[in-house]
């Protein structure tokens, strides 16, 4: 009878299930079929363009992958980028979502300012922002100019400074939209918590970190998620600017950057689906922290 | 009374020094699209010995340059085709799997939908080195459909719809549905009508994410007859300081004006696109 019932259900609504049949059809071939062998080619040497030369390995590619100081060059690189991006986007962000909020004219003009870099691509922001930033350019120009630098430096061969470099041209593209989403989330806050609370005796400093920014929390949650997702899989941005092993010092060598260069250089795509995973495992793990820690605090 | 008055007469510095602090902003994001545009128009010796001046003279030899060393007709149509293709296939698709998602009571949907959810978190990493093979292996590459095919469904843009259609009264539905209205006829008449914000906000990102993308195209298009703007650009850059310093202002700009238009005139789309983004 249930049976019977859940059949009557599914012709019923046979709609749905054509309606689903794109997704579920290019989620099997370019979804789950990739992960399959992305995870079994991890076991062989392989490379695409002789494909016969195929060897297992076993699990080869995993003892190197966890044995190999660039992988965890590359990961340590990709960690110092993405605090200081992280902290520069989410400063900058907040304090200009909480100014928008406190003036009374021209904010849908400075809004509408502030999200330009967002349609701009990566790889024209990395060649203004390169510019700008070279040792002939104008924002170097001026440090050594009102003595805070002495000399310009080359900041692509320089150890401690290129991924930096990199955060701070990386930020004028992104912080704009973290702007818009931490605005939203002020404008929801109700004002009679604010009031309520000053009426009690709070000033504007304890409101700002009792009241806006738990309330925040959704918006801060999401940005920090998105910034673990994507942010630890940077590319373009090092593979426009240095060689494929990130410059002298592969100071500037990302996890995905290495990926990259082990599959198209090496022609090692079974090494390099190894690392793959290895950085997928990372940011899965670094997602589920975020999950637990940030979120538990919403409650 | 007296209070008023000194309350009204009282500058507020903490505003003004909210708008000077937002006007220092505006100078930061300004200043280096207009340095792009200034050097655009520059002969390529003032570009080289200086970079931070306005042109002594302003001239399109750059524009002159890439106009004549790439086929830019032929790259724009094909990065317009390419996006173009994403975004329709997009709009359509996306939107028919989420009104199922969000209309349509099938056994099975709540599964379903928790799979797609949790696919919105592997990392894209993942399927670099896989996809590529296949994708070689299909003989697709360098071909569009690596990069059409593929990208023709969205999860998120499908999260994004279906949190729109739920919001639609269902009674419209079951209307229709009463009506005689067959399925496709009640996605194409009602719902597409009714979600055109969230449609347009699919669109945009779509376009904009695909027109932006330099990565795949890398891999996918690159060969000159398929290349796409980000890829024509990118052949300018080279590790010689100084060199095609004419070429590379002027093909930047060439493909960054394009999508700064497109953001003037549907700015409060743009901005809806991003603004309502959050995980529930």
């Amino acid at each position: 009878m249930a049976a019977h019932s859940v059949w009557t259900q599914i012709r019923r609504h046979y709609w749905g299930y054509l309606f689903m049949a794109p997704w579920v059809l290019l989620f099997l071939a370019f979804g789950l079929y990739p992960l399959f062998l992305s995870f079994y080619l991890t076991f062989f040497n392989y490379n695409f363009i002789n494909p016969a030369d195929q060897a297992f390995v076993g699990l080869g590619n995993w003892v190197a992958g966890f044995g190999d100081p660039l992988f965890w060059h590359s990961i340590f690189n990709i960690f110092y980028n993405q605090v200081i991006f992280i902290a520069l986007t989410l400063v900058i962000g907040l304090a200009i979502a909480l100014l928008l909020q406190t003036i009374t004219h021209f904010g849908r003009l400075f809004r509408t300012i502030y999200f330009i870099p967002t349609v701009v691509s990566i790889v024209v922001v990395m060649t203004i922002g390169g510019y700008l930033v070279s040792p002939t350019g104008p924002l170097q120009g001026y440090l050594v100019k009102w003595a805070i630098m002495d000399k310009a430096i080359f900041w692509k061969s320089e150890l401690w400074l290129s991924m930096p470099v990199l955060a701070l041209i990386n930020t004028w593209k992104w912080f704009g939209i973290e702007t818009v989403i931490l605005l939203a989330g002020l404008l929801a806050i109700d004002p009679q918590l604010h009031e309520a609370a000053a009426i009690d005796g709070a000033n504007s400093w304890q409101r700002f970190w009792k009241i806006t920014l738990p309330m925040l929390n959704p918006q801060l949650f999401f940005i920090l998620v998105m910034n673990g997702i994507n942010g630890l899989q940077m590319f373009v941005e090092v593979y426009m600017n240095f060689d494929l092993y990130g410059g002298i010092y592969h100071q500037a060598l990302t996890p995905v950057l290495y990926v990259y260069a082990q599959a198209f250089d090496k022609s090692n795509m079974g090494y390099a689906s190894t690392l793959g995973l290895m950085l997928a495992a990372i940011i899965a793990v670094m997602t589920a922290a975020q999950f637990r820690f940030v979120q538990r605090d919403v409650e | 009374m007296k209070i008023k008055k000194t309350k009204h007469r009282r500058i507020r510095w903490g505003r003004v020094a909210a708008y000077l602090l937002l006007l220092l902003g505006t100078v930061a994001v300004i200043y280096p699209l207009f340095y792009m545009l200034m050097n655009s128009f520059k002969p390529g010796t003032e570009i080289i010995h200086y970079p931070n001046r306005l042109p002594s003279h302003w001239v399109l030899t750059g524009y002159q340059l890439i106009w004549s060393q790439l086929n830019l007709p032929r790259l724009f149509a094909n990065s317009l085709f390419l996006a173009l293709s994403v975004t329709i296939l997009n709009v359509v698709l996306d939107g028919l799997a989420a009104y199922a998602l969000a209309k349509i009571p099938f056994p099975g949907r709540g599964p379903l939908f928790g799979v797609m959810l949790g696919t919105m978190m592997i990392p894209s990493v993942l399927f670099l080195i896989p996809t590529y093979i296949i994708m070689y292996r299909l003989g697709w590459v360098p071909g569009f459909q690596a990069l059409i095919i593929p990208g023709a469904v969205s999860v998120y843009n499908i999260f994004l719809l279906r949190q729109f259609i739920r919001q639609i009264p269902s009674e419209l539905v079951e209307a229709a549905r009463l009506d005689g209205a067959s399925e496709p006829g009640i996605f194409f008449r009602v719902i597409l009508p009714m979600s055109r914000p969230a449609l347009g906000t699919v669109a945009i990102l779509t376009f904009m994410g695909s027109w932006n993308d330099f990565f795949g195209p890398l891999l996918y298009l690159n060969t000159p007859e398929l290349w796409t703007v980000q890829l024509g650009l990118y052949q300018f850059q080279t590790s010689v300081p100084g060199e095609n310093a004419e070429q590379i202002w002027a093909a930047i700009a060439v493909i960054t004006m394009p999508l700064v238009l497109l953001y003037f005139l549907l700015q409060d789309q743009f901005m809806a696109a991003f603004a309502n983004v959050r995980f529930k």
